[in-house]
C-alpha cells in the first residue's frame, strides 16, 4: 500500500487554494483543504473538495489520436508528435509563419503557458498567441 | 487584483459590481462576509439578486450594460458634493479636467433613467464608498464581457482614483480572475501583443532582448490575432493552421456555430487536451496531456499569488506532461527545446520575466511569492500602486455611456445574459466529469421572472426554445425572482443546452472580449 | 512538544506494533497530514498549531478509516487529542474501526486551543505529552441562548444564508462515514443554484449529528462562510445530554448513542 498526501493548488478558478490530494496507490481518493493555505486557510469550495473526480474519470485520453479517413484512431506518440511538427513546418513554409495560431491556456502551468508562447515565436515566427482570457 | 484576497476582510466599504462571488470565487466571499461582520458596508449591483445581494446593506439592479452610466452617476454625485480626494488626484492623476466635463452630464436623475437604478440608491452608494476609510471595489466578467469592457474597467479605475481608494491596504480596483491560471497565462505572454511580463513585441529593444534570450533567428514585430481574429483568419484561409492547448472554443466562445465552421477549414487542427472536447472532436490530431496531478509546476492566481503544483500520480495511460508535449514538438519542429524540469523552465523564466525574477521554486514553498518580485531577496508585492502607478500618474479617462451592441425590440423582446454556478466551472470539462458536482446539477436551464413565465404558459421545469439572432437552443426553465421581468439568465457550462450558441460575437474594440452579458432572444414553450 | 511524540511514535513503528502512523509533517512550507511509515523520517514530525489555535489540526481519524478500510490486516497508529480520541471511540461504537488495530498516541492541548475549542475535556484519557488543562463550558451556546426567541432565530437564518453549499462540513467531519448522504436525497434538500434551501440544510445535518458528534469543530474551521456550525452542535449535543445523559466518545466505546435504539414500531 502506498498512500501519500500531496500539498498542491487547485486547478479550477483564480482563487488559488491550497489542497492536499490524498493518494492511494496510484489514485487520487479524496481532497482536505490546506489549513495554512495563504487564501482559503483551510477552506474550499465545492468544486474544489471534489476536484479529485475528474482526474481518474474514464473519458480521460490517454493515448495520442490521428485523424485518418475520418475518425480520430489511436497512434504511438511518434506518429502523432512526428505528423504535428511536420505539418506545422510545412503550413509554415507554404503559407507564412503568421498562417499559423497558438491557443495557450489559463489551464495548464506557468512553465507550459511559457514554452507554448516561446515555440509560437522562436520556432514559428509568430504572435499568434492568444487564450482565453476574455470569455 | 491591485490588493491581496486577505485584506477584503479589513475594508470598511465593498462595493461588489459584476461578480457572483459567492458562486464563481466562493473563498473571496468568505473574506467580505468577514469585512461584513466585522461592521463593512457591502454594496451588490448586479442585474441578478445574486446570493451576496441578499447580504448586502445595499442592492441594485442595474439594467443590463449601464454600468458607465452607474458608475458615471455615482462619480457625479462625489464631484456635486465634494467627497473626492483633491489632493490624491492633484498629486497622482492627469485628465481630470476632462474626465470631469463628462461626469457633469450625468446627474443622478437621469442615471436613474438609463440604469434602473433609484437616484437616492446612487447617491447613497456614493456617499458609502468616496466616504469609506478603505474601500474596494471587487469586479469580474458582469464588467468586462461587454463591447465597453474597457470603459467599464476604466470607469472603475476613475472611481478608485476619484476618491483616493487605491493604493493602500484593503483598497483598490479588484478584478477576479475566473481561470486558475488566467493571470499565469497572461504574465507568460499567451497574448498577441506581448512577450512574458507585458513587454510590448513591437519595441525592438525587447523583440532584440528575446531575439537574444531565445536564440531565435528573427521575432516578428507584428502584434498577432486575438481569438477571433484566429478564427475569422481560418474562415478566411488567411491563418491554415491552429494548435490548441487545453480551451475548448467549441462551448467557450460566442456564436458557436460560426467558431465550428471556422474550426472545420484547419488545415490543421492539433488540440492538447486531457478530455475528448468539442474541440478535441474535429481535430486532426489529439494530444493527451495530463491533469495539474500529474505534473509539477506553477499557477498564478487572481491576487498574483504564484503557487506551487505538485505531482501526486504518474499521468494516466500513456498521457505525457504537457511541458514535455511542447518539448517534443518544439525539438521535432526543428527548434530544439531540452529541460529537465518545470524547475529549470522556471529559471529561464525568471531571467526573462522581470516580474518573476526573484521566483524560483525553492522559494515558493509556504504560501508562494505574490509578483512583483524582481529579485531573489525580494519578499513580493502585497498590493500594487503604493505611492506610484504602473504609468507614473494616474490617468482619468471620459467616458460616455454607450448602450450595449444588441437591443431587445419586438422580435426579441427579452434580454439574456450568462454567466457560472457554483457547481460547475466555463466549458465543464472538469465539473461534468465529477459525479459529486454533475449531481448538483447534471444539466442547464433557463432563469426566468415568474411573471414572464406565466405570459408564455410555462412552469418550473418546461421546455422552452430560445431563439436569438445567431441560433437557437431548448432548455428548461427555472422560475426566479432572482432575474428581473424580461431579463433570463442561462449558465454556459453546458454543450447540450449551449448558451453560446445565443450570444452575441460583438465585441469590446480594444480587449477583443465578446459581450456574453448582454443579448436578445425570443422564447416560445417548446412543443 | 513533538520530542515526546516522535520518541513514541519511533518505538511503534521500529518494534513492528504499527505498519504506519497518521500524524502531521512539516513539509513545502506547510503542516499537513502525513502516514509515516519508517521511523527516520520522523524528523519532520510535528504536533500542529502553528500561530492560531486549530490552525493545523486535520481530520487524521478520517484517513484512518480510508486506511483500514484499504488494509484491515494491518495496524495504523493515529495523533490524537482529546476530540480525536472521542472521535476513536464513537467510530469503535458503530463498528467503523478495529480497536485492535489502532494505536492512538494522545497529546493534551494547550490552554489556548482548549479555550477557543470551549472543550470540555482537552485532552485523552492517556497522552504522551502535553499538560492537562481543565474543561470549559460552552460559553458560544450560552450566549445565543441569551438571545429571545425571535432574535435566536434571525440570528441563525441569517448565518444559514451565506451557505456556498460547500459541503465541507460533512466532507471534513471524520464521523461522515455514511454511504448514503441524507444531505444529498433530492426529496429532502433541492439541488440547484445557490443560496441553499434555508434552513434545511443546516437543521437536517444538525439532527443527523446529534449523538454522533465528538465537538472537535473541525467542520467550523472549513466553512467558507464562517457558519458557527461547532456552536449549532454543541447546542444539539446539549439537548441530547439533558435528554438522555449521554455525550458521544465521553462513554466507553459500545454504548449506543440513545437517537439508534431503536425500540419497537409505533402501534397504528
Amino acid at each position: 500500500m502506498d498512500y501519500r498526501t500531496v500539498l498542491t493548488t487547485c486547478a479550477y478558478c483564480g482563487c488559488g487554494c491550497s489542497l492536499y490530494l490524498e493518494v492511494l496507490d496510484g489514485r487520487v481518493i479524496h481532497t482536505f483543504p490546506c489549513k495554512t493555505g495563504p487564501v482559503n486557510e483551510g477552506k474550499l469550495c465545492v468544486k474544489g473538495w471534489n476536484i479529485h473526480e475528474f482526474i481518474h474519470s474514464p473519458k480521460r485520453l490517454t493515448r495520442p489520436l490521428l485523424r485518418q479517413n475520418g475518425t480520430l484512431v489511436e497512434v504511438s506518440w511518434d506518429e502523432a508528435l512526428d505528423f504535428t511538427a511536420r505539418r506545422l513546418r510545412e503550413i509554415k513554409e507554404a503559407h507564412g509563419s503568421d498562417s499559423l495560431a497558438f491557443l495557450s491556456s489559463a489551464k495548464i502551468t506557468n512553465e507550459e503557458n511559457y514554452l507554448i508562447q516561446k515555440f509560437a515565436r522562436a520556432a514559428v515566427g509568430t504572435n499568434n498567441v492568444d487564450h482565453c482570457a476574455r470569455l | 487584483m491591485t490588493n491581496s484576497i486577505a485584506e477584503l476582510e479589513d475594508a470598511d466599504c465593498i462595493f461588489v459590481i459584476g461578480s457572483n462571488t459567492t458562486s464563481s470565487h466562493p473563498l473571496v466571499a468568505t473574506r467580505i462576509f468577514r469585512a461584513k461582520e466585522k461592521g463593512a458596508r457591502l454594496v451588490v449591483a448586479d442585474p441578478r439578486q445574486i446570493q451576496l445581494a441578499l447580504k448586502a446593506d445595499l442592492y441594485v439592479r442595474q439594467n443590463l450594460g449601464t454600468d458607465v452610466a452607474l458608475l458615471n452617476g455615482i462619480m457625479n454625485v462625489i464631484l456635486t458634493r465634494n467627497w473626492h480626494a483633491q489632493s490624491f488626484i492633484d498629486e497622482r492623476t492627469e485628465g481630470f479636467d476632462e474626465f470631469r466635463k463628462v461626469i457633469a452630464g450625468y446627474p443622478p436623475e437621469r442615471v436613474a433613467e438609463l440604469t434602473g437604478v433609484a437616484a437616492s440608491d446612487i447617491i447613497q452608494i456614493a456617499e458609502w464608498y468616496a466616504k469609506a476609510k478603505a474601500a474596494s471595489i471587487v469586479y469580474c466578467m458582469g464588467i468586462t464581457q461587454h463591447t465597453t469592457g474597457v470603459d467599464n474597467v476604466k470607469s472603475l479605475a476613475n472611481l478608485a482614483m476619484l476618491t483616493g481608494q487605491i493604493g493602500r491596504e484593503s483598497t483598490g480596483v479588484n478584478p477576479l480572475r475566473g481561470q486558475n491560471n488566467v493571470q499565469g497565462a497572461c504574465d507568460m505572454g499567451g497574448l498577441p501583443n506581448v512577450y512574458p511580463a507585458y513587454q510590448a513585441v513591437t519595441i525592438p529593444d525587447i523583440q532584440k532582448k528575446f531575439q537574444n534570450a531565445w536564440a531565435a533567428t528573427t521575432l516578428s514585430d507584428k502584434v498577432g490575432l486575438t481569438i477571433p481574429g484566429m478564427l475569422s483568419g481560418l474562415a478566411q484561409g488567411s491563418v491554415r493552421a491552429l494548435y490548441v492547448v487545453g480551451e475548448n472554443p467549441m462551448v467557450s466562445d460566442p456564436d458557436v456555430s460560426h467558431v465550428k465552421k471556422a474550426l472545420q477549414k484547419a488545415e490543421l487542427l492539433v488540440v492538447q487536451d486531457i478530455f475528448l472536447t468539442p474541440t478535441a472532436e474535429l481535430a486532426h490530431v489529439v494530444l493527451p496531456g495530463t491533469s495539474f496531478a500529474e505534473k509539477d509546476g506553477t499557477f498564478s492566481n487572481t491576487e498574483r499569488r504564484v503557487q506551487r503544483v505538485r505531482k501526486a500520480i504518474e499521468p494516466l495511460g500513456n498521457a505525457r506532461p504537457d511541458w514535455e508535449i511542447i518539448m517534443e514538438v518544439s525539438t521535432r519542429f526543428g527548434y530544439p527545446m531540452h529541460y529537465g524540469s518545470p524547475a529549470e523552465i522556471m529559471e529561464e523564466i525568471a531571467r526573462v520575466t522581470p516580474s518573476y525574477g526573484g521566483i524560483t521554486f525553492d522559494r515558493l514553498d509556504g504560501p508562494g511569492l505574490c509578483w512583483p518580485c524582481p529579485d531573489k531577496e525580494h519578499p513580493g508585492t502585497k498590493f500594487l500602486h503604493k505611492g506610484r502607478f504602473s504609468r507614473g500618474k494616474g490617468l482619468f479617462h471620459a467616458i460616455d455611456y454607450k448602450p450595449p451592441a444588441e437591443i431587445v425590440d419586438a422580435e426579441y423582446p427579452f434580454w439574456l445574459t450568462t454567466g457560472r454556478v457554483h457547481v460547475h466551472y466555463h466549458t465543464g470539462t472538469m465539473t461534468r466529469n465529477s459525479p459529486s458536482l454533475h449531481a448538483e446539477m447534471p444539466e442547464g436551464h433557463l432563469e426566468i421572472h415568474p411573471e414572464d413565465a406565466h405570459r408564455l404558459t410555462v412552469r418550473q421545469g418546461d421546455r422552452v426554445r430560445v431563439i436569438s439572432r445567431r441560433g437557437e437552443i431548448t432548455a428548461k426553465v427555472s422560475l426566479t425572482t432572482r432575474v428581473d421581468r424580461g431579463v433570463v439568465f442561462m449558465p454556459f457550462h453546458f454543450v447540450e443546452c449551449c448558451a453560446n450558441i445565443l450570444t452575441n460575437p460583438a465585441h469590446d474594440p480594444i480587449a477583443k472580449i465578446p459581450e456574453y452579458k448582454v443579448c436578445a432572444v425570443q422564447i416560445e414553450k417548446a412543443a | 512538544m513533538s520530542e515526546k511524540v516522535r520518541a513514541k511514535v519511533k518505538d511503534l513503528l521500529d518494534s513492528g506494533r504499527i505498519k504506519g502512523f497518521l500524524g502531521l509533517r512539516q513539509a513545502d512550507g506547510h503542516l499537513g497530514p502525513h502516514l509515516f511509515t519508517d521511523g527516520r523520517e520522523l524528523d519532520a514530525l510535528a504536533v500542529g498549531d502553528l500561530k492560531r489555535p486549530g490552525d493545523t489540526r486535520y481530520p487524521l481519524n478520517k484517513q484512518l478509516l480510508t486506511l483500514m478500510r484499504c488494509d484491515p490486516d494491518d495496524s495504523f497508529g493515529v495523533l490524537v487529542r482529546g476530540c480525536d480520541e472521542r472521535g476513536l471511540k464513537t467510530l469503535i461504537t458503530w463498528n467503523q474501526v478495529d480497536p485492535a488495530k489502532v494505536v492512538a498516541v494522545g497529546i493534551a492541548c494547550p490552554p489556548e486551543l482548549a479555550a477557543a475549542c470551549e472543550c470540555l475535556k482537552p485532552y485523552p484519557d492517556e497522552f504522551v505529552d502535553g499538560g492537562k488543562v481543565e474543561g470549559s463550558t460552552f460559553a458560544s451556546v450560552a450566549t445565543v441562548d441569551a438571545l429571545d426567541l425571535h432574535s435566536r432565530l434571525t440570528h441563525w437564518l441569517h448565518e444559514f444564508s451565506k451557505c456556498v453549499k460547500c459541503y465541507g462540513c460533512r466532507d471534513i467531519c471524520p464521523m461522515c462515514f455514511c454511504k448514503e448522504c441524507s444531505l444529498e436525497q433530492e426529496d429532502l434538500i433541492h439541488t440547484g443554484d445557490l443560496p441553499p434551501e434555508n434552513p434545511i440544510f443546516h437543521l437536517t445535518r444538525a439532527v443527523h449529528m446529534a449523538g454522533r458528534c465528538i465537538d472537535c469543530g473541525l467542520c467550523n474551521e472549513a466553512c467558507p462562510a464562517d457558519i458557527p456550525l461547532r456552536t449549532l452542535y454543541k447546542k444539539v449535543a446539549e439537548i441530547i445530554a439533558q435528554e438522555f445523559d449521554y455525550r458521544p466518545g465521553y462513554v466507553e466505546p459500545g454504548e449506543k448513542p440513545p437517537l439508534n435504539i431503536l425500540g419497537e414500531a409505533p402501534e397504528h
